[in-house]
């Protein structure tokens, strides 16, 4: 029974129903959002905000370089190499060559330097095993995508469901929370991914859920702190004098309130999450081998960057891809928080 | 009146003064220890190389000590009873050191052997605080006895004990005894070893197992002295003024007859060895030179060794301060590390303009192993189908591995047996050696076309497990799984650390295991093709493939008794063949490296088996003192305009000062 789940979740059209089923959700949750007039008037502030708007640019380039690569069209092909190959002609060297530099015809200071198969079609150089740069660091918006996606799935309903729990019924439900994420706070971040990540083993899945296990609590003492402050307002008190049940109150009233501070700290939380896999790729704890990701990028450097001549290209690569996300993710949540703003309004 | 400078200026000035006097004085870059003594008792100067190694020792016990770091500060320090010439390599030969002579063979009717030895007259232990008045005494064949002893003691753990009970009489059964008593008796004899006087004993063997002579070679079988063993228990006990000293565990000080003695060891730090005044047990051989440094190799042949007087091993846990002092002349040697080779090394594989203008020497070194990545014969995918390991075998790119991971330096493996070794064929070609087009074929003939189960119409997928420690290490594996997947299977790879790399290989629990291989212990054929004897599986031996073929272990058997000859040479290269064609192993590279080595401190000995070869080294202190005060020339003014600063700034503060107090 479990083989056969693995093996359906394993499989490449699985796969892409997944990744097309959650751009769709994306989507659909931006279309509901857009009708709700507190949006509507973020968007209009948005709208003027020029670096909001550079920066949602950029990641809307991320995602789809992302959300490609993870669509595949054979279990070892996906869209973006595709596209990548037969249309704009970038692909890896064969094994037999090595580091390469930008636009270079030959490998790079090796004991004998090999004509490339493709010379001068390499824009950053190729990495120690003879793998398109250029192409790595694109591939690796994917790892972040797909590694941010799905810690997201994971924490954000989790630091919704505690943290408006907590604020609203308060008593021992709050104790019990607040009690569960002092315990995980007091050990540190890094070192809990570490031992997470070395008891389950290494893996694209045991990273999320070991991020999202550190990462709902700033969430929920966020909406703790926002669903208490909400529940004294007056629609609420209506709302509870007109009998209206928990459930109602909690998704009609308190939960649309609360989903732009989600929205803020999702994007926040995203940057925070590709930051964290660039760390303990470093550290040889991260993605697994043959994942294309700047973190092991950043790691090869240490030999990289010590060897005489140096290779640079590859950490260069790596950090401006890893750079332009996480800045633009913070520069956009910046955006959205001013947006959102109530002082604002 | 004039007004007198405060007490308090006068001291800021005396304490200036004195900061940049020590300043200039602690200004040398010499991270070497001052040598124990600056002359020997002739007048001439005290010779001293500075070497290196990049970790500690884990032990010096010679019964225990098995890794190559304890064995370079070890073998100097224990004589064995042979050693390995430090020259002749091909094939490896071994020569008498406290023995007198090469062991009589004596074959006995019961089909029996019985090795009669002989040591040298004359040997003296060092001098230690552990004998009495500090004087070492004679070696005795007592000694010996007590050494091999130790090698059946339990509390000693001896790793050479399991290879070795096979063909010792009597040596499992005392291990057995010792085990069950918990403790080992020394004062009862042991059936393999027969004193037959002061000088001469025999040893006994259940069966002919030439390489025996390989084992006297490695310092298991030294003599110890029991003295050593009792004084140094690594307790407190009082010193002659009834103050309480801690004496440090055997294992932390060898008391030997080699030509060194270990004087000083800080761990993480380095490691300092003096010359033995007494050893006189082998002199610089005068044969056996190879041809281009035979001219200057003669003038040592003869002569007494060792042939400096002090040793001085730094530990290196980072190689970037390495290539820093060899340049400025304070290490004399240097291993090419991977990131510097682009600098020493040229494409033609010679040194760079820049190190032959310093004069220093490329050597490159071909060490006694080979690595290859193992496959498991129990697996019901990869152990059942052998045109499969066949595939996989041909997908393996060795020669782009060695080009990119080693500089091209490294040979590419054709086969289990490294160069040097009897049986080794240089022109011998793997025939499942890297062909894509062919290990395609051979897929679609394992039943695997295009890597779809033909049965199932799935891919085939596949669990490399791999030690993947660094992003170098990553690469590697990625390099090997890239070659895999280019059949058209999946290769999921496992990374673990080597602990659990090596858990894994005990339990049998892995397809593909990527990244081990195997150093000799000694240069026979017999301790390669173990390996793949289907009475060494894991955990008690080393057949991590779990190879099992009933014609190999019998062709074995017969192999590992015999002498080297030419029926022998038929059924090493029959043993070759048949793990050639069942590829229970993808066979990588045989580890070689370049060592580049400074002008005063030409190579006098070219052995990779002989850790111990620190007593064949020679130097020329005058040449490193005149080429260190060269390269360590620093520009003079800065001193000056530092001192000018200093002054000029104390002048104006005291100028300031006098003003102030006016």
């Amino acid at each position: 029974m479990i083989e056969s789940l693995q093996h359906f979740f394993a499989n490449w059209i699985t796969q892409d129903v997944m990744v097309v089923a959650f751009f769709a959700a994306a989507i659909a949750l931006l279309v509901r959002g857009s009708r709700n007039e507190r949006w509507q008037r973020a968007w209009k502030f948005m709208k003027g905000d020029r670096l909001g708007l550079v920066a949602g640019v950029l990641i809307i380039g991320y995602l789809i370089i992302g959300g490609l690569d993870l669509l595949k069209i054979s279990p070892t092909t996906s869209v973006f190499d595709w596209l990548a190959n037969a249309v704009v002609g970038l692909q890896d060297e064969p094994t037999k060559a090595s580091y390469s530099a930008p636009f270079a015809t030959h490998t790079f200071s090796t004991a004998k330097p090999e004509p490339l198969q493709f010379p001068g079609r390499h824009f950053l150089g190729t990495t120690q095993i003879g793998k398109d740069t250029f192409i790595q660091a694109l591939k690796g918006s994917s790892t972040a995508l797909l590694l941010g996606g799905l810690t997201s799935l994971i924490y954000l309903p989790l630091g919704i469901l505690l943290g408006i729990s907590a604020g609203y019924y308060r008593g021992w439900v709050d104790d019990a929370i607040q009690y569960i994420y002092s315990t995980i706070m007091a050990i540190p971040d890094i070192l809990f991914l570490i031992a997470f990540i070395m008891v389950f083993g290494k893996g694209v899945g045991t990273m999320s859920w070991a991020l999202a296990l550190t990462s709902w609590i700033s969430l929920c003492r966020l909406l703790r702190g926002e669903t208490m402050r909400l529940t004294e307002r007056q629609f609420i008190s209506a709302a509870r004098a007109l009998g209206q049940s928990h459930w109602n109150i909690i998704t009609r009233h308190l939960l649309p309130n609360v989903m732009h501070l989600v929205l803020i700290n999702f994007v926040l939380g995203f940057s925070g999450v590709v930051l964290t896999e660039a760390i303990l790729s470093y550290l040889g704890v991260g993605t697994p081998i043959g994942t294309a990701s700047w973190g092991q990028m950043i790691d090869g450097a240490r030999g990289e960057l010590s060897r005489e001549p140096v290779v640079w290209w590859n950490v260069s690569a790596a950090t401006v891809a890893l750079f332009g996300l996480v800045l633009s993710l913070n520069l956009f949540a910046d955006s959205l928080r001013r947006a959102f703003d109530p002082k604002r309004s | 009146m004039p007004s007198r400078r405060p007490p308090l200026l006068r001291a800021c000035a005396l304490l200036l003064l004195s900061l940049t006097a020590t300043f200039f004085a602690g200004c040398g870059n010499d991270p070497n220890l001052q040598p124990e003594h600056e002359k020997r008792a002739d007048g001439s100067p005290w010779q001293v190389r500075y070497s290196y190694m990049p970790d500690d020792p884990r032990s010096l016990d010679p019964q225990f000590a098995y890794d190559q770091m304890s064995r370079r500060l070890l073998e100097p320090v224990v004589d064995t009873l042979l050693e390995y010439h430090p020259f002749k390599t091909d094939p490896y030969e071994v020569m008498p050191s406290l023995l007198a002579s090469m062991p009589e063979r004596v074959k006995n009717p019961d089909g029996t052997e019985t090795y009669v030895c002989q040591l040298k007259r004359g040997i003296l232990f060092h001098n230690d605080p552990c004998f009495p008045n500090g004087k070492g005494r004679e070696l005795t064949v007592q000694d010996v006895e007590y050494g091999w002893k130790r090698m059946v003691d339990p509390k000693v753990e001896c790793p050479a004990l399991s290879s070795l009970q096979d063909y010792l009489v009597g040596f499992g059964e005392a291990y057995e005894t010792a085990k069950k008593a918990d403790a080992l008796d020394y004062s009862k004899p042991l059936k393999c070893f027969e004193i037959v006087d002061d000088q001469t004993f025999k040893v006994h063997l259940l069966k002919p197992y030439p390489q025996i002579i390989y084992w006297m070679a490695m310092h298991f079988m030294s003599p110890v002295a029991h003295e050593a063993v009792e004084y140094y228990d690594g307790k407190e006990h009082p010193d002659a003024n009834g103050k309480m000293v801690l004496r440090p565990a055997f294992k932390w000080h060898p008391v030997g007859t080699g030509a060194f003695q270990l004087v000083e060891y800080e761990p993480a730090s380095r490691a300092r060895l003096v010359r033995n005044p007494n050893y006189h047990t082998v002199v610089f051989p005068s044969d056996g030179y190879p041809p281009d440094r035979a001219d200057f190799l003669k003038q040592f042949a003869g002569m007494p060794v060792p042939l400096v007087d002090e040793i001085q091993v730094t530990i290196f846990r980072e190689q970037t301060p390495i290539p820093v002092l060899f340049n400025q002349g304070y290490l004399d040697s240097m291993g090419v590390s991977k990131d510097a080779f682009n600098r020493v090394v040229t494409t033609a594989q010679e040194l760079t303009p820049e190190y032959k203008k310093r004069g220093v020497a490329l050597e490159k070194d071909l060490d006694v192993s080979t690595f290859f990545i193992s496959l498991n014969m129990e697996d019901p995918v990869i152990g059942t189908n052998k045109k499969l390991r066949q595939a996989l075998s041909c997908s393996y790119d060795g020669q782009s591995y060695v080009d990119i991971f080693w500089n091209g330096v490294s040979p590419v493996a054709q086969q289990l047996m490294p160069p040097g070794i009897f049986g080794y064929d240089k022109n011998y070609q793997n025939p499942y050696g890297y062909d894509l087009e062919k290990a395609k074929r051979l897929l679609a003939e394992a039943g695997y076309p295009g890597g779809i189960d033909s049965k199932t119409g799935r891919r085939l997928e596949l669990n490399m497990e791999a030690s993947a420690n660094g992003s170098e290490e990553r690469q590697m594996t990625e390099f090997v799984q890239k070659g895999f997947e280019a059949l058209g299977i999946k290769v999921n790879v496992v990374e673990n650390t080597f602990a659990e790399l090596l858990r894994k290989e005990d339990a049998g629990k892995f397809q593909i295991l990527e990244g081990t291989g195997w150093g000799a212990d000694y240069p026979d054929p017999e301790n390669f093709y173990m390996l793949l004897n289907s009475r060494n599986f894991p955990p008690e031996g080393k057949n991590v493939s779990r190879y099992k073929n009933p014609e190999f272990d019998k062709l074995f058997d017969k192999m590992a008794t015999m002498d080297n000859s030419p029926e022998r040479l038929q059924i090493v290269n029959h043993l070759r063949d048949m793990i050639g064609e069942d590829c229970p192993q993808i066979f990588t590279f045989h580890k070689a490296f370049f060592t580049t080595i400074n002008p005063w401190a030409q190579r006098t000995s070219t052995n990779m088996l002989l850790e111990g070869a620190f007593k064949y080294q020679q130097v020329d202190p005058v040449m490193r003192a005149k080429l260190q005060r060269e390269w360590n020339r620093t520009p003079k003014w800065p001193p000056f305009v530092l001192v000018l600063l200093i002054a000029g700034a104390a002048g104006y503060a005291i100028r300031l000062n006098r003003k102030r107090n006016v």
